[in-house]
Formats: structure tokens, C-alpha cells, sequence
């Protein structure tokens, strides 16, 4: 109501500057529509058609959704792939080496090619004395290489870098200790 | 009053539950009636004074840890000034013994302070100077060096090269991981120096400033006390109270952020807010798509 009044003002205006022939200040055009004048929602039959095709094929479509959290995992100790589950009690350390959210060991291998490639072994989620652990894994795998490895602790971040790629000797250590 | 506290935490579910179905019959001061066995249900009605203590005494941890010990804290009240332990509940040490990363704070107190930060500095450059438009002299003949304009950056009085110009924002985003254990940290570091104190709500009796203050004074809660609840509708009483205090602060747990824990002094905690802190940020560690959930944060999505 508001709307069509203030529309039919402006027309008004409009038609009376053109006949006296002055031009009145541009008034801005308002084409709001009041709550009262907008047409109200109606039920959604009167939008778009649907059906109900089956209730019991929705687990068809729930199994494909990814799960929020990561599901535990089956204890029974037959995987077909390389993985272990971590141990059930911690080893008897001084130090820790959590697994990650999807209960895999935290060695990552940081790869970089600038001029000559730069492998650096990263290993993660340490808990507790990181330089035992360090001194523990160097020997190692100084032992395996038969040479000089070099390291690097970060105790504030809680990780130990390895210059080389021994990501796998690494964790090969780990899953031997229980981590 | 002297409050006197057995030495003994109710575990067992069943107690628990029978003990509920007992209605307290007087007014209740002290622990020591509730952790009696008979209770003394013959009395005439008095007005019951609280629901049977303890209230909290075991709570289930989402996500239980697996070799990390839960800690624990009391839950204490705000009726009274005096402090009244009401039960002992356990906190996710994921959540709240995490080891604090200092650089990690520090990036969370440096982003909150800078991102909202704009430098209204300003200088002029050379075409912005008065002036300039003309070539001092002619290219060749006075024997002097050549230039075309009075406000070129080598003159003295002319434009500024590099210098500030306004309005320069600072804003940028610190990373999800960054804020998510920043406030990890802040809350680990705050319950192991022992400004961390759980109340059960923020319902005090009065609203008269001097209630909170001396009960604040009481406890030994620290000069500045932040107060963090699930609701963003605080009681009245509280509100009020506070009001005039510029050092007692309320907010809600969406609020929570890491400059504000370490600015006030204690950090008190209602149980429905341990459960909202806790709940967000074990889903955020344990969620299956936190690294999609992080990306828009990552400086080459913004």
C-alpha cells in the first residue's frame, strides 16, 4: 500500500515537472514491497513435486557419506596390508611417539628438488625426553648407514629431523618399540 | 564455618543414584551429611538449601585417552562467599594438559592484537606535494644539474618514495591448527599455574558489587577474574555485579580467545562451559576432515 503510494507520488511529480518544464531533483525509486503486500509462502507441494522412492536404500547413500570421526580399528589382527596397531600397554620409555588420527606412525619425508634434491626424515607427536629417543634412533641408524646421519631436535615443536631419507628404517624402529 | 571434606570421591553409579532420591531435608552447610550413609530423612521440611553434593563426581570424557591421566578439578559454588567444594570432575588432558607452546601463544596474542590493527600514517608522494608541476630551470646552460621537477624525492621538501601510506591494513589470518592450539596451550598453562577454577553456574544471590568482590577476595582468585559460561545471556545478579568492575569480566564460550585468558588473571569456567570448550576442540582434533576444514585458512586460499 505504502509502495504503491509513494510510486504513484513520484509519477505525480514526474508528470508535473514535464508539463511546467523544470527538472525537480532525481528522487530515489523505492521498489520495496512491504511484509503486508508480499505473497506469503505457501507449503512446498505448491513449489516442486516429490516422492518417496525407498526408505531401506538410504544406506546406500549413508555408506558413501565419509564419516566424521575415524572409526576405530578392528582388533581381530588380520590386515591384509603392512599396518600394525599400536600396543595396547606403552612401552617402558622415557619418551613417546604418538600415532596420528588415522593410527598411523608420524615419520614424514620432507622432499625438496631446489638445484641438488634435500630429503630430510621428520618424525613427529613426541612425547616425553625427545633426546633419548634421539640419541636412540641416530645410533641406529648410523648403524644401517654406516655413516654420519645428521639431526636436528626441536623441543619446543616436539620433533626430530634427519637429513637423508630413512623414513621407512625409521619406522620400522618405531613399530619395533610399540609405538 | 569450617568445612569439613572426607576424604572420599563417590564413583560407584549406584550410590550416586540412590543418593539422588534422598531430598535433603535441612539446610545443608557442610559436605559431611551427604557423605553419610543414613541420611536423616524424619526431620520437618526446611527449605532445601542445594540438590544432593556431590553434584559432578565422575564425568565421561569423549575420545578417552588412551595413556594420558585425566586431571582434575573441583567444581566449586557462588552462592556463597565462602568457597564449597560441590565435586571433583575430570578434564581431557588432550584439552587441558597439553604441553604449552610459548610460540604458539604468542602468535595467537600477536594476530588477535594486529589483524584488526589499520596504520593511519600518511605521507605524499611526489605528485601529491604542492607544487612540482614545472621544470626548475632549462635542461643545458646554468651549469647546474638538470631536474624536472621541485617535489622529486631527492629534493629536500619533496615526495617520500616508500614511506606509509593510509590506510594500511594489518589484517591477516593465523592458521586453524595455530588458534585451535593456542588455546590448547592457554588453557593447559592456566590450569597447571592454577588460575583455572570450575564453578557449577554463575548464579550468585545478590547483585551487590561487594559480594563478588570480597568473594573473589575470599578465594584468592587473582586481581582480574574472567568469567566464561555456554550461554551469552548471563544471570542478572552477576551482570550487574560486575557491571562496575572493569577487571571482572563475563563471556560467553565463543568468545573465548587466547590475549583474554592471559590478560585477566583467572579464568573461571562453569561446568556447561568445560563440556562446550571440550567438546569443540576434540571434535576439531579427532574430525576426519580437518585438513579441508583448515584449507581456507592457508595464506594462498585468501
Amino acid at each position: 500500500m505504502a509502495s504503491v503510494l509513494a510510486r504513484s507520488i513520484l509519477l505525480r511529480q514526474q508528470t508535473s515537472a514535464h508539463r511546467i518544464g523544470y527538472t525537480t531533483p532525481l528522487k530515489i525509486k523505492s521498489c520495496y514491497i512491504s511484509y503486508a503486500a508480499a505473497p506469503k509462502e505457501k507449503s512446498p507441494e505448491n513449489y516442486t513435486r516429490y516422492h518417496e522412492v525407498s526408505a531401506e536404500n538410504w544406506r546406500f547413500v549413508e555408506r558413501l557419506i565419509p564419516p566424521t570421526f575415524v572409526p576405530s580399528y578392528p582388533k581381530n589382527g588380520n590386515y591384509s596390508s603392512d599396518w600394525t596397531p599400536p600396543a595396547d600397554t606403552p612401552p617402558n620409555l622415557p619418551y613417546f611417539v604418538k600415532r596420528t588420527k588415522n593410527y598411523m606412525v608420524p615419520v614424514y619425508l620432507k622432499f625438496e628438488e631446489v638445484r641438488n634434491e634435500r630429503k630430510i626424515t621428520i618424525i613427529r607427536h613426541i612425547e616425553g625426553d625427545i633426546w633419548v629417543l634421539e640419541k636412540a634412533i641416530k645410533s641406529h641408524l648410523e648403524s644401517l648407514s654406516k655413516r654420519p646421519v645428521v639431526s636436528q631436535v626441536h623441543e619446543v615443536a616436539m620433533h626430530i629431523k634427519f637429513r637423508g631419507d630413512y623414513v621407512n628404517e625409521v619406522k620400522k624402529w618405531l613399530l619395533n618399540a610399540g609405538f | 564455618m569450617a568445612v569439613k571434606i572426607i576424604n572420599k570421591t563417590v564413583t560407584d553409579f549406584s550410590l550416586r543414584v540412590t543418593r539422588c532420591f534422598f531430598v535433603p531435608t535441612k539446610t545443608i552447610h557442610s559436605n559431611v551429611a551427604l557423605f553419610q550413609d543414613n541420611l536423616d530423612t524424619s526431620l520437618t521440611s526446611i527449605e532445601v538449601n542445594r540438590s544432593p553434593l556431590p553434584i559432578i563426581s565422575s564425568r565421561k570424557l569423549a575420545f578417552p585417552p588412551k595413556f594420558k591421566v585425566p586431571r582434575q578439578v573441583w567444581v566449586s559454588n557462588m552462592d556463597t562467599v565462602e568457597e564449597e567444594k560441590l565435586g571433583l570432575i575430570d578434564l581431557h588432558p588432550e584439552v587441558f594438559a597439553d604441553r604449552p607452546r610459548m610460540d604458539i601463544i604468542h602468535e595467537n596474542v600477536r594476530w588477535q592484537q594486529l589483524y584488526r590493527h589499520v596504520s593511519y600514517a600518511h605521507t605524499k608522494m611526489r605528485y601529491e606535494v604542492r607544487g612540482g608541476g614545472r621544470k626548475p630551470r632549462p635542461q643545458k646552460g646554468s651549469g647546474r644539474s638538470r631536474h624536472g621537477s621541485i617535489r622529486s624525492p631527492i629534493w629536500v621538501g619533496g615526495g617520500i618514495v616508500h614511506g606509509p601510506r593510509s590506510p594500511t591494513s594489518y589484517f591477516y589470518m593465523l592458521g586453524f591448527n595455530a588458534r585451535l592450539n593456542g588455546l590448547r596451550s592457554t588453557l593447559s598453562a592456566k590450569l597447571a599455574q592454577d588460575d583455572l577454577q570450575v564453578v557449577d553456574s554463575l548464579d550468585i544471590p545478590t547483585d551487590d558489587p561487594k559480594y563478588l568482590e570480597t568473594l573473589i577476595e575470599e578465594r584468592g582468585w587473582g586481581p582480574s577474574v574472567l568469567f566464561v559460561d555456554d550461554n551469552d545471556i548471563m544471570p542478572l545478579n552477576i551482570t550487574a555485579a560486575s557491571d562496575g568492575f572493569g577487571h571482572f569480566n563475563l563471556m560467553p564460550v565463543y568468545g573465548l580467545n587466547v590475549y583474554s585468558m592471559l590478560k585477566h588473571s583467572t579464568l573461571v569456567l562453569t561446568l556447561a562451559a568445560v563440556e562446550r570448550i571440550e567438546e569443540r576442540i576434540l571434535f576439531h582434533l579427532n574430525r576426519n576432515d580437518a585438513a579441508q576444514a583448515a584449507s581456507k585458512y592457508r595464506l594462498d586460499n585468501f
